[in-house]
């Protein structure tokens, strides 16, 4: 490659994208530029409907690009990428699966070596807090259980890179802050770079290293707010916290001044 | 176990007690189901007996049911049931087969499925049993023509059972799958055959009913052996009796074939139960 690549593991630049709706083109993404570094934990938050999840889909590969420029550790985004991870808003099991076989469903793909694959599956079960439950199906747990094993599943894939699309969205307030703490240990034993998407401010906040705030359709960034609180981090532990609540003020201030008073 | 918070119920009223089951022993459906049948019958053998009906069209249960004990114990109707077994085994097989390959083949390629629906609407249209003398100008007297004449209703079948299933696909799975790096063919197998199993065990079991009658109406028309043969061979020779038993044979085996299929979907379908 040329000598002038822009620096980030993951880089953005007048991104644009539109979705053929009924004959009519919708823009979703009008020139999104953006670049997160090495192990950084972004947030996205945004309206629903202003691109978010086809932000991911873009990285992810899901979605083929149309017009701009999107880097993926140097690389241009593809789907089945090994060093990629995904994980989707419910919790995507597969219910003919149990909880093991559904870790293994997606690990299989990655690696080879069973005994390998078998060793990280009962450990990242066991992280969750879900040991003894390998051969529970989908079916037969907690949506909160459910999306814990969606979470082993995600970080079983060992991916230096990983999206998250509002993976707490369903759950319930306080089962969220356990399942926010639970992906927190996870993450800051890999350190990779993850993009999260999420509706819920506070949860940005506490979970990441800067959260940026997208407009409504078509999607742009108002907001890129550093969160520099302490690490290694607890949801829970946050909500107590003066300089958590300050910085969810700030950001909603932020907020305010990007899209005007509401009216 | 998990350190999920409990949901704050409100305590049932403890006071009220909970209403008595109505009890229901397990003999009383099956006891039922027989009384049924020797009502049945008892009507039918009376109606012939006083000649309501006369007993040369409708047959008589004391007279078919010792002559169908007796071809059993003699094994002409075995001859006949092992040839149409075996022909109705292979049109399902054969049949299930394609069935599944043109499912994974329209589910890939939607625009050929658009392409090719309406052809295939109108060849599942077509009546079978008025295919059948052109199977038997094709494929000949023998086992091939009821085999075809099989297929040719366990194909739709399944394969019409297997589509709709498919339609029930979460898009999640898909875009897991192919997030996976999954190619189309793997989609397929590991997300929309297990998402479709309920609904192809359907089919499964429909289909092997329907493959048994599209090879005894084979062997209606075509003679020869197997049971559809002896019904045409009674009925020509005006034996009431003898068609009864026949259909006897016929209905039991229908039944244990979808017995059958129905323990091997419990078996599969776990997960649901
Ligand atoms: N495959 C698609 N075809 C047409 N429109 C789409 C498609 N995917 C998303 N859209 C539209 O694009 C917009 C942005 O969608 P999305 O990225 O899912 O938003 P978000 O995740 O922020 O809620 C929405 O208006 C949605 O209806
Ligand atoms: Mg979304």
């Amino acid at each position: 490659m040329t000598g002038r690549e822009p620096d980030g593991d993951i880089v953005l630049i007048d991104v644009v994208h539109a979705f053929r709706q009924q004959a009519q083109s919708l823009r979703v993404l009008d020139g999104l530029s953006l670049t997160i570094g090495d192990g950084e934990f972004v947030s996205l938050v945004g309206p629903s409907g202003c691109g978010k999840t086809t932000v991911l889909d873009l990285m992810n590969g899901l979605v083929p690009l149309q017009r701009g420029t999107l880097l993926i550790g140097g690389r241009p985004p593809a789907a089945g990428r090994p060093d990629t991870a995904r994980m989707f808003a419910r919790d995507a099991l597969l219910p003919w699966r149990t909880a093991y076989a559904n870790i293994d469903f997606a690990i299989a793909t990655r690696e080879r070596d069973a005994a390998r694959r078998d060793g990280i599956i009962r450990a990242l079960l066991a992280d969750v807090g879900l040991s003894g439950f390998e051969h529970a199906y989908p079916g037969q747990l907690s949506q909160g259980m459910r999306q814990r094993v969606a979470l082993a599943r995600t970080f079983s894939l060992e991916s230096k890179h990983i999206f998250l699309d509002e993976p707490f969205g369903a759950l319930d307030a306080q089962t969220k802050l356990v399942l926010q703490d639970q992906l927190l240990r996870l993450w800051e034993r890999v350190r990779s770079t993850v993009v999260l998407v999420s509706h819920d401010l506070a949860e940005a906040v506490a979970l990441s290293d800067r959260v940026i705030v997208m407009s409504a359709r078509p999607g742009r960034i108002i907001a890129d707010m550093r969160i520099d609180l302490p690490r290694p981090r607890s949801a829970t532990r946050l909500q107590a916290m003066r300089e958590f609540h300050e910085l969810y003020a700030q950001l909603w201030s932020e907020l305010e001044r990007a899209v005007g008073p509401p009216s | 176990m998990t350190s999920e918070p409990a949901a704050l119920d409100v305590p049932v009223d403890a006071a009220e007690p909970a209403p008595e089951p109505v009890r229901q022993r397990r003999w009383m459906v099956p006891a039922g189901r027989l009384l049924v049948l020797v009502a049945a019958a008892g009507g039918w053998e009376a109606m012939a007996r006083l000649n309501i009906l006369p007993a040369a069209f409708i047959g008589q249960p004391s007279v078919f049911l010792p002559l169908l004990v007796h071809q059993l114990l003699g094994g002409a109707i075995l001859r006949a049931i092992a040839d149409t077994l075996s022909a109705t085994l292979a049109a399902f097989a054969v049949g299930g087969v394609l069935a599944l390959a043109t499912a994974l083949v329209l589910t890939i390629a939607p625009p050929l499925r658009a392409v090719l629906e309406p052809y295939l609407d109108a060849l599942n249209a077509l009546p079978r049993v008025a295919l059948v003398p052109l199977f038997i100008v094709w494929f000949g007297l023998g086992a091939l023509s009821k085999i075809v004449s099989g297929i040719s209703l366990m194909y739709f079948i399944l394969l019409y059972n297997t589509l709709a299933g498919a339609h029930s696909v979460d898009p999640d799975h898909v875009r897991l799958a192919r997030s996976l790096g999954l190619s189309g063919q793997r989609v397929f197998l590991r997300i929309v055959l297990p998402t479709a199993a309920p609904s192809i065990f359907a089919g499964l079991r429909l289909g092997l009913v329907y493959t048994l009658l599209g090879v005894v109406t084979a062997e209606l028309i075509a003679g020869g052996r197997g049971l559809g043969s002896l019904i045409s061979y009674y009925s020509n020779t005006f034996d009431a009796n003898g068609v009864f038993a026949v259909l006897v044979v016929l209905v039991i085996l229908a039944d244990l074939l979808s017995g059958l299929m129905t323990r091997i979907e419990r078996r599969l379908t776990r997960w649901k139960q």
